[in-house]
């Protein structure tokens, strides 16, 4: 196929997936807590909504970055799109694009001049302090397979099974970080928590929305993806159809049935996880 | 091992003299994207923070002056142009030297700011600053005394020792306190509640992508292979 082609249907297929998993996420916890919930396109239609709403830019915003911080957000995943499933590139190019995200998080709350996006932006900082590390247990991937070229990582794990077995800690540190990016009532997601009203995208509005959360959806199934590539390996599509409908239900049975936790204990939750993870994981390799 | 085992496929490298850069796919994409931020950083406004008063239905609106505006923007550019340099340099002892250069003018945005927390907090950072330069280029000397060069082109060839390994763990000390993560970040969180978001984002960005940059290093260092 011709690869601008491929690229866009990648894309494509990460946003509709990405949105029906968050759909899917909500379902998930309403039905824990009795309660019937949204459809599953629900997340969907909420995103397509905003692009037929009217723009409006608070007076107050830092232009011009207040609007190019959105297609920043898009651009980064669109780049994670083209890395991971199209070219099975390097994972530490993941890792730089999931620390750029940490300073779109931050930029989009503080462009804004609201109370709760600047909120959001600290809170941004600090939570980087815990979902870098968190990212970075992926660096124990290389220390096991010897590469850090996610086309060389499938090919490790075709010859020694999958990764979930081996490092199972460093597996549940990169949950942990799944967990944190989840868009609905996560213990760990303090940057868009209900107590800052939207956090960074309360002050969006219209198409600038749209594009954030149309970007929230490709970076869900990014996530989930790296998830499944690197711990279990390549898988058919529709063998990962089935994992990240898994792993998504899994994560909103954890959301549903946790207490959204404050910055502090979030990021020492995470900071500690992390710690656990990549000292447990070593040793597990070297010992 | 090689340099595209990490970074993927090795794009070119620009040879100056002493100073050879390299440029991977990871360094590329880096340094592209500090230069975007700082490209934008030139051209943005501030925004204006408003706050609620007690007492009465009125507005609190916090600006950036335009004095503090220009000297700000200013060293938020070099801020960004010496990231960039960071992300892109083959050379241990630039990379050490930019990433001094980031934690000096990071102090210097913060501190054009009057307000008292804010200012207390960049004196906090500056002192951590100066003392992470000790270990920063003391570990770049003794990977230089150890290998015989700075060039990360040659060092990705040299055996591992147990010096290197130390160095690498100064160096890596280095660039946290220069930066200003985990475990040194509680000193920098108050500078992030002031006005001025374009200029705060640079501070942010830089200790992020330095510290990216410093895991590829650390391995380029220490190979487990």
């Amino acid at each position: 196929m011709n690869l601008m082609a491929e690229i866009l249907l990648n894309v494509l297929i990460a946003f509709f997936i990405g949105s029906l998993l968050f759909g899917l996420q909500r379902k998930v916890m309403a039905r824990i807590q009795m309660r019937p919930g949204p459809p599953i396109i629900q997340h969907l239609l909420h995103t397509l909504k905003f692009f037929i709403k009217e723009t409006v830019f608070p007076k107050t915003a830092a232009m011009p970055f207040y609007v190019v911080i959105t297609l920043i957000l898009m651009a980064i995943w669109v780049a994670a799109v083209i890395i991971g499933p199209v070219t099975h590139g390097p994972l530490l190019l993941l890792f730089a694009i999931f620390a750029i995200h940490k300073i779109v998080e931050h930029n989009a709350g503080s462009s804004s001049g609201s109370p709760y996006g600047k909120l959001s932006c600290v809170r941004a900082v600090f939570s980087a302090a815990a979902e870098l590390p968190l990212f970075a247990v992926l660096i124990i991937i290389y220390l096991k397979t010897g590469t850090m070229d996610l086309a060389g990582i499938i090919a490790y794990q075709d010859a020694h099974g999958a990764l979930l077995l081996s490092i199972p800690l460093t597996a549940l540190m990169f949950i942990v970080l799944i967990i944190s990016k989840s868009y609905y009532f996560s213990p760990f997601n303090i940057t868009l928590a209900k107590d800052i009203i939207s956090g960074f995208e309360t002050e969006h509005f219209g198409t600038l929305r749209g594009f954030i959360m149309m970007s929230e959806s490709i970076t869900w199934y990014m996530l989930v993806w790296i998830f499944l590539t690197v711990f279990i390996g390549g898988l058919s599509p529709i063998g990962y159809l089935i994992g990240m409908v898994i792993v998504t239900a899994v994560i909103g049975l954890i959301n549903a049935i946790t207490p959204i936790l404050n910055p502090n204990h979030s990021v020492m939750a995470e900071v500690t996880l992390a710690f656990i993870g990549i000292v447990g994981s070593i040793a597990m390799i070297y010992i | 091992m090689d340099l595209t085992t990490l970074g993927g496929q090795l794009l070119g490298i620009i040879p100056l003299g002493d100073i050879v850069l390299y440029v991977t796919t990871f360094n590329l994409f880096m340094s592209v994207a500090a230069l975007v931020f700082t490209v934008l950083i030139a051209m943005s406004r501030t925004e204006k923070q408003v706050e609620a008063q007690f007492g009465t239905l009125n507005d609190r609106e916090k600006k950036v002056s335009k004095d503090e505006f220009k000297i700000r923007r200013f060293l938020s550019i070099i801020c960004g142009i010496a990231t960039a340099g960071a992300m892109i340099t083959g050379d241990l002892f630039n990379f050490t030297l930019f990433v001094t250069l980031i934690g000096i003018v990071n102090i210097g945005i913060v501190s054009a700011v009057k307000e008292v927390d804010v200012l207390d907090s960049a004196f906090q950072y500056g002192i951590i600053a100066m003392l992470a330069t000790l270990p920063l280029f003391g570990g770049a000397a003794l990977i230089l005394g150890t290998t015989g060069t700075l060039s990360m082109l040659e060092i990705v060839n040299i055996p591992t020792t147990a010096m290197m390994l130390f160095g690498s763990i100064l160096l890596f000390i280095g660039v946290a306190g220069e930066s200003g993560v985990a475990p040194f970040f509680a000193t920098k969180a108050e500078m992030f509640r002031t006005a001025g978001s374009p200029f705060l984002v640079i501070i942010h960005l830089s200790s992020l992508l330095v510290i990216v940059r410093a895991i590829e290093i650390l391995l380029i260092i220490n190979k487990p292979f």
